[in-house]
């Protein structure tokens, strides 16, 4: 036992010794205390403390020189004693558990803080709960905390580093290492109520170094379809049986077979292309592979409803299952209320943890008492623990049992608004994915709204490029996304409801009208119902929905231009219309033989088609052909209907429709309408015009809309709010002038707007002084004139009391009384007032002369004299 | 009257009606092939037939799809011919000598309508009019008020005349008529103002009150008949009506003289009263029975419909289908033809246009006769199922009818031992109690007794076995009438679809040979 104590005593000291100089290696310190005394050992503490001195910062890009630590509340700068008492366990469990496990490294137990003041890393968590509705929920809060911060690599990828600055500073800074990331994502998440704990252990290279170009962007990967299959209703007891199937099976069977043998090469190619790329791109390994340290965030189950345990790397903000490969090992984890150190073999990284913080043989805890629950364990585990009973006996005894962790030294964390919605450092951030690239940008910080840019590429070093996606915000003109496709050079705008054209979705290949374009309008903005109008060089298809007339569709062909010298624009030279076909949907108003379903306009040929709704009970459809010559009209001959320019088809002929009676009054109805159709098409055409017209200035403008609660960038509000302050703030001063103003009557008797001369300022003191003297001599007069009244009044009354004492009632005798003693009172009171203003009256005069002599207008001519 | 009475009255005849609508037909180019074609009565829209100094409506049914008629300004008498023009919307009979509001049942349409200057002395007739806006019957007879009331059920009327009547002279008329009929906007050509119509409102408030409460009941009673109605239909359509009561066991006893009579003996009261009470539960069981019944044959029927219509739909998708596609290419083909110059090339085209009219013939037919096939296989099965269903219905039926008889029996038997038993006492002289006469006139001898309970015993047998009878038949008839109507149904589909094709192929083929005729000629 004595051995034992010495050593603990041994590795105290090497503790101590490690705390004063971080910088030396471990090793070194245990080999030198092997020989020393203990004597030479304080000696050597109390050197190497003193060398500690004029060790140089930190090799960090965060040096402890940008922060100012003078300004740190106390809180920073010492440790309160239940915090060193924690410090103390702390340190006695640590001396307890490296003597029990030598081969792991040390703990995570209490790095320094800015102030060089050794605080233990729960302490050093925070829960605050942001004011945020957007970082309510874990997924958010960690897209903040990554884009928030940027990372800063760890000093020795090896080693957890000697430091741990508090999240204020951290987000003062913007700056800091995984350590600080998780403390911070921490700190958030535990304030939203997750159950969410800081992990020390090791990652993969690419986790440690932010490097996500192996990553696949996720925004590349569509979203899996959900191909539900819809469930096959039973098959009715009545359904009828499908015709018989007289087909070939073999035959069939040998098609089944040949398409599985092309499919099966064509897998085959596939996958070997795949492996070739695998190797390609694994051609590196990690020579660290497995001891780069590095800080996450795991969430456990239970709380705020999550199903299930998961990692978060905070430095991207991802969430990763427990079981992924990046995660390689963990040493310990910690919360605001404890410290637990993994106790399991992290052979096969964490795939086999059991993160039941419960279970002491698993998880070795440093307090005791804290919430979390000890689950039940099963038979098994207990014998598991006889087995290594020294284990879990560890760090327990010698421990006070109801000390629980002191509340943390870090003040509130704040993010202002403007920070946050700023969000990355500098307002922008890039991070390279494979084969694509992601750019962000704080809203507003771009003139034309850009707030993302998603860049893929076609091969692993980025070269080429595939297509470019660009996220827009508060434009004014509502376009949210623009897809361009670099290969075949389309171009997909998106547009959020509120375009002035109800614009969705624009895509083009150029700008000039005329060419294969598509536009999605949103239907219930616009009055026509138009959906989508499609549009190649010498067609345009538009299709409608919610229309009164129930068009659904309208197909229009163009010929070739006629070449006119003159006028070349579009604009002024239409482009004949060749065909026009027009679909509609069915009417239930009418019978479905008089409801037509689709009519085409053959203008070159004169020639009208109409055909008409198929009944519900039919497979055929009624059709109509109208024919006209417009040459009888030229010769001035009426056109009389004849038989043959009406061709029809009736599926239920019958006698009133054959009638060539009541054909000339539909055939002109169709010629008005198709007058009407082509004017619609050549709207249609103006309306494509005015359309990329207005996205050019658009573009070519780009405004960018501001919210009316936007108190910061609304100019408008802004200007208005000052000048009402402005307002205001005159508008006060004006009053307390006015109050004060005692030479304005003086003034105001002298000409207006010329200056005072000596002699009028001489006059204009002299006047006020005795107007003053002469008011102050006036009040006390007045008092005096009130004081002999009421005295007068009082003799009176008593007179009379004297007079009429003997046949006085006793309540005349009474109210007589009452009256005498208010009388004196009211007296006395008057007396006492002129003595005060009897004494105060030559200071007030003096005041005031004192006063008149610094007046800033009278200042000037009167100082000469003075 | 005089204004008229120097001409003949005139008859309408179809010369006159070929005359009107040829003057007030199509104008211009139309009117010349109006004239070249004629018009048929059943187009007409509008009639007009004023000052024709006609007497009686005649010639008219032709005119189905008329709206508006005008038949003012002649010598008409009584309304009447005018039953087919179920489409009339405007009617207008003014300056007649109507003389009863008659002949307008059938114009459920009708909207608008005249009868200004005739003799009619009272609004009746008009029930079935309930789309009524406007009602003109200015200068006739009606004195009495009571007429009103009855215009409060056209819930439309908006319009209405009444000037010139003897009962518009009256001192409240106008007010009378605001109480009575609020809806009512323009009354005499003018438009009632709000005020009026409030004080109206307020002086008639007591009466329009009554008259409403009056109204509401009448309405809840006519709702209740009807609620009524349908659960009888409900029931009826079970084959189970009234037998959720004990109304077959009334039955039974109501022409039941001799067996009313008996239950005056004594234990006969108590033992009719078990015997009612087991008869009511079977005839409860047998309508609960009826009720599932009726409910699994309909779901049998609506799956059997439900079916037969997919299938219809999914074949008449099929053939849609592909005569779209058909014309697709015979339209593109057509026009391509016609400019066709090459006759080599013509006649190629030409071969395989028709050929491709053949195949497409072949394939709608083929797919007709899948579908034949199906259903009729589908329709012998649903038969089968459907005629089994019917004969467990009927077996069960019988059973628990066979109960009932059963329990008449017993019934019998029992009361024959009491009746036999009293008869004894009667002889023997022991019977404490009083008989009616008509009862003690039964214990004559032994014979009369048993006669008069077998009697009773046969006449309920009889009304069980009646009941029986005419739920079997009812099911029966039920059954054979819905096979028979699926069968008819689907010949006329087929058919029908048959023609259908038929004549679009012959179109289609009559397409091709004109096109092959005009290029002949050419």
């Amino acid at each position: 036992m004595e051995v034992l104590k010495e050593k603990v005593e041994e590795e105290e000291e090497a503790e101590r010794a490690e705390r004063g100089e971080k910088m030396m290696r471990p090793m070194e310190v245990r080999k030198e205390e092997t020989i020393m005394t203990q004597e030479m050992l304080r000696d050597l503490e109390r050197k190497l403390s003193e060398i500690e001195v004029s060790i140089p910062e930190k090799p960090s890009t965060f040096t402890k020189d940008a922060i100012d630590i003078s300004k740190l509340p106390l809180s920073y700068q010492s440790n309160t004693p239940k915090e060193e008492h924690l410090l103390q366990v702390a340190d006695n469990f640590s001396r307890q558990y490296s003597h029990l496990c030598p081969d792991r490294v040390p703990l995570f137990l209490h790095p320094v803080n800015e102030c060089e003041v050794p605080k233990f890393v729960s302490t050093t968590i925070r829960p605050t709960l942001m004011p945020y509705p957007e970082l309510y929920n874990w997924d958010t809060c960690a897209q903040f905390v990554s884009d928030f911060l940027s990372a800063v690599p760890l000093p020795d990828p090896l080693k957890p580093p000697s430091y741990l600055y508090s999240s204020t500073t951290v987000l003062k800074y913007q700056k800091g290492n995984c350590f600080d990331f998780s403390t911070l994502l921490c700190s958030m998440l535990i304030g939203a109520r997750y159950d969410a704990y800081c992990v020390y252990g090791y990652g993969s290279q690419d986790l440690c170094h932010l490097d996500l170009t192996r990553e696949v962007c996720p925004l590349t990967v569509k979203p899996k379809e959900m191909v539900k299959e819809e469930e096959k209703a039973p098959p009715k007891k009545y359904a009828v049986k499908p015709p018989r199937d007289l087909t070939s099976r073999f035959e069939q069977e040998q098609e089944i077979k040949r398409q599985e043998a092309i499919k099966a090469e064509e897998e085959r190619r596939l996958k070997q292309e795949e492996e070739h790329l695998v190797e390609q791109e694994s051609a590196k390994t990690d020579p660290l592979h497995g001891l780069r340290v590095h800080s996450w965030v795991l969430v456990l189950s239970g709380k705020r409803e999550v199903p299930e345990s998961f990692f978060i790397d905070p430095f991207t903000g991802r969430s990763y299952s427990t079981q992924d490969d990046h995660f390689l090992g963990i040493e310990s984890l910690w919360n605001h209320k404890n410290y637990w150190v993994n106790m399991q073999d992290c052979w096969n990284c964490c795939k086999d943890l059991v993160f039941d913080l419960g279970d002491p043989v698993r998880w070795e805890y440093l307090l005791l008492g804290t919430d979390k629950p000890l689950l039940s364990l099963t038979e098994e585990e207990d014998d598991g623990m006889n087995d290594d009973d020294d284990v879990e006996n560890l760090g327990k005894e010698d421990e006070d049992k109801s000390f629980d962790m002191p509340c943390s030294w870090v003040e509130q964390i704040e993010i202002s608004p403007e920070a946050f919605e700023t969000r990355c450092p500098n307002g922008k951030k890039v991070i390279q994915y494979k084969r694509a690239k992601l750019e962000k940008w704080a809203p507003y910080l771009n003139n034309n709204g850009l707030v993302c840019r998603l860049t893929t590429y076609e091969d692993l070093e980025c070269t080429k490029t595939l297509e470019v996606k660009e996220w827009f915000q508060n434009r004014e003109d509502m376009l949210e996304l623009k897809h361009i496709n670099k290969v075949t050079g389309l171009n997909i705008d998106y547009f959020k409801p509120g375009h002035p054209q109800a614009l969705r979705v624009h895509s083009y290949t150029s700008m000039q009208p005329e060419m294969d374009r598509i536009m999605e309008f949103y239907e219930t903005a616009r009055v026509d119902g138009l959906i989508k109008r499609e549009e190649t060089p010498r067609t345009m298809t538009e299709y409608y929905q919610g229309r009164p007339d129930l068009l659904s569709y309208r197909h229009v062909n163009f010929g070739p231009r006629i070449k006119k010298l003159a006028l070349n624009s579009a604009e002024s030279n239409p482009r004949p219309v060749v065909k026009i076909t027009e679909r509609f949907f069915r009417n239930p108003a009418k019978p479905a033989d008089e409801d037509v379903a689709e009519r085409v306009f053959l203008i070159l040929d004169e020639r009208i088609q109409l055909r008409y709704h198929c009944r519900e009970d039919r497979i055929t459809a009624s059709k109509r052909e109208f024919l006209w010559r417009t040459e009888g009209d030229s010769k001035g001959n009426k056109i009389i209907m004849t038989p043959d320019m009406c061709l029809s088809f009736e599926v239920e002929p019958m006698e009133h429709t054959k009638k060539l009676l009541y054909q000339p009054e539909a055939m002109m109805k169709l010629k008005n309408e198709e007058k009407l159709s082509r004017h619609q098409a050549w709207e249609s055409e103006l309306e494509v015009l005015e359309i990329l017209k207005l996205r050019e200035e658009e573009e070519a403008a780009h405004a960018l809309t501001i919210s009316i609660y936007d108190t910061k960038r609304n100019e408008k509000s802004k200007e208005y709010r000052e000048a009402m302050e402005r307002v205001m703030h005159e508008e006060h001063l004006w009053q307390v002038e006015a109050q004060l103003d005692y030479l304005a009557p003086f003034l105001a008797q002298l000409p207006p707007g010329e200056k005072l001369t000596r002699w009028q300022a001489m006059r204009l003191k002299d006047e006020c002084l005795s107007d003053f003297k002469q008011r102050l001599i006036d009040k006390a007069n007045l008092i005096q004139a009130r004081f002999e009244k009421e005295t007068q009044e009082l003799q009176k009354q008593q007179q009379w009391y004297q007079e009429n004492q003997v046949t006085l009632t006793p309540e005349d005798e009474d109210l007589y009384l009452s009256y005498c003693s208010q009388a004196m009172f009211r007296i006395r009171i008057l007396e006492q007032r002129l003595n005060r203003h009897k004494e105060l009256a030559p200071l007030k005069y003096l005041a005031m002369e004192e006063k008149l002599y610094k007046d800033p207008r009278l200042v000037e001519l009167l100082k000469v004299f003075v | 009257m005089n204004r008229l009475c120097n001409m003949e009255p005139r008859v309408m005849d179809d010369e006159m009606l070929k005359l009107a609508v040829g003057e007030q037909g199509p104008r211009d180019e139309a009117g010349q092939l109006a004239k070249q074609e004629g018009v048929l009565f059943k187009d007409v829209l509008s009639l007009q037939l004023d000052f024709q100094n006609i007497l009686r409506i005649d010639s008219l049914w032709q005119f189905e799809n008329l709206r508006k008629l005008q038949l003012d300004n002649n010598v008409i008498e009584k309304i009447e011919g005018l039953e087919n023009l179920t489409r009339l919307v405007w009617l207008d009979l003014s300056f007649n000598n109507i003389e009863a509001i008659e002949g307008l049942d059938t114009l459920v349409n009708l909207e608008d309508l005249s009868l200004f200057n005739n003799r009619i002395s009272k609004i009746d007739s008009l029930d079935a009019l309930a789309k009524l806006q406007v009602l003109s019957l200015g200068n006739n007879q009606i004195g009495n008020m009571m007429n009103i009331i009855y215009l409060r059920r056209f819930k439309d009327l908006r319009t209405l005349s009444l000037s010139g009547n003897p009962v518009a002279e009256a001192e409240d008329y106008r007010t009378c008529i605001c109480a009575y009929l609020p809806d009512l906007v323009y009354l005499d050509f003018r438009r009632i103002d709000d005020q009026k119509k409030e004080l109206a409102e307020m002086k008639h408030q007591y009466s329009v009150d009554e008259l409403k409460h009056r109204e509401s009941l009448m309405q809840a009673r006519l709702e209740d008949e009807r609620a009524r109605r349908e659960e009888l239909a409900e029931h009826e359509a079970a084959f189970v009506e009234h037998l959720s009561g004990p109304s077959l066991w009334d039955s039974m006893y109501a022409e039941d003289v001799e067996g009313s009579q008996l239950s005056h003996l004594p234990g006969v009261r108590e033992l009719l009263q078990t015997y009612k009470d087991k008869f009511v539960i079977i005839c409860l069981n047998i309508f609960e029975y009826g009720l599932k019944q009726q409910k699994k044959r309909k779901a049998e029927l609506d799956t059997f419909m439900g079916c037969v219509q997919e299938a219809v739909q999914e074949k008449q998708e099929q053939g849609k289908h592909k005569i779209a596609k058909f014309e697709e290419k015979h339209l593109l083909s057509l026009s391509s033809t016609r400019d066709e110059s090459e006759l080599t090339n013509f006649e190629i085209k030409m071969a395989e246009y028709s050929e491709d009219i053949t195949e497409l013939a072949n394939v709608l037919m083929t797919l007709e006769m899948q579908l034949v096939e199906q259903l009729e296989e589908t329709i012998n099965m649903f038969e089968r199922n459907i005629i089994d269903l019917v004969g467990l219905f009927v077996e069960n039926v019988q059973s628990l009818m066979a109960q009932c008889r059963d329990l008449e029996n017993h019934h019998h038997e029992k009361l024959l031992e009491i009746a036999i038993s009293t008869l004894e006492k009667i002889v023997k002289g022991e019977l404490d109690e009083d008989l009616p006469d008509a009862v003690r006139s039964l214990f004559v001898d032994k014979d009369t007794i048993v006669n008069a309970v077998g009697a009773s015993h046969d006449i309920h047998l009889l009304k069980i076995d009646n009941r029986e009878d005419e739920l079997v038949t009812k099911v029966n008839s039920w059954c054979a009438h819905l096979v028979d109507k699926i069968h008819k149904d689907e010949i006329m589909r087929n058919r029908r679809r048959v023609k259908e094709i038929n004549q679009y192929i012959d179109h289609v083929q009559s397409e091709l040979d004109s096109l092959e005729c005009s290029d002949l000629l050419d």
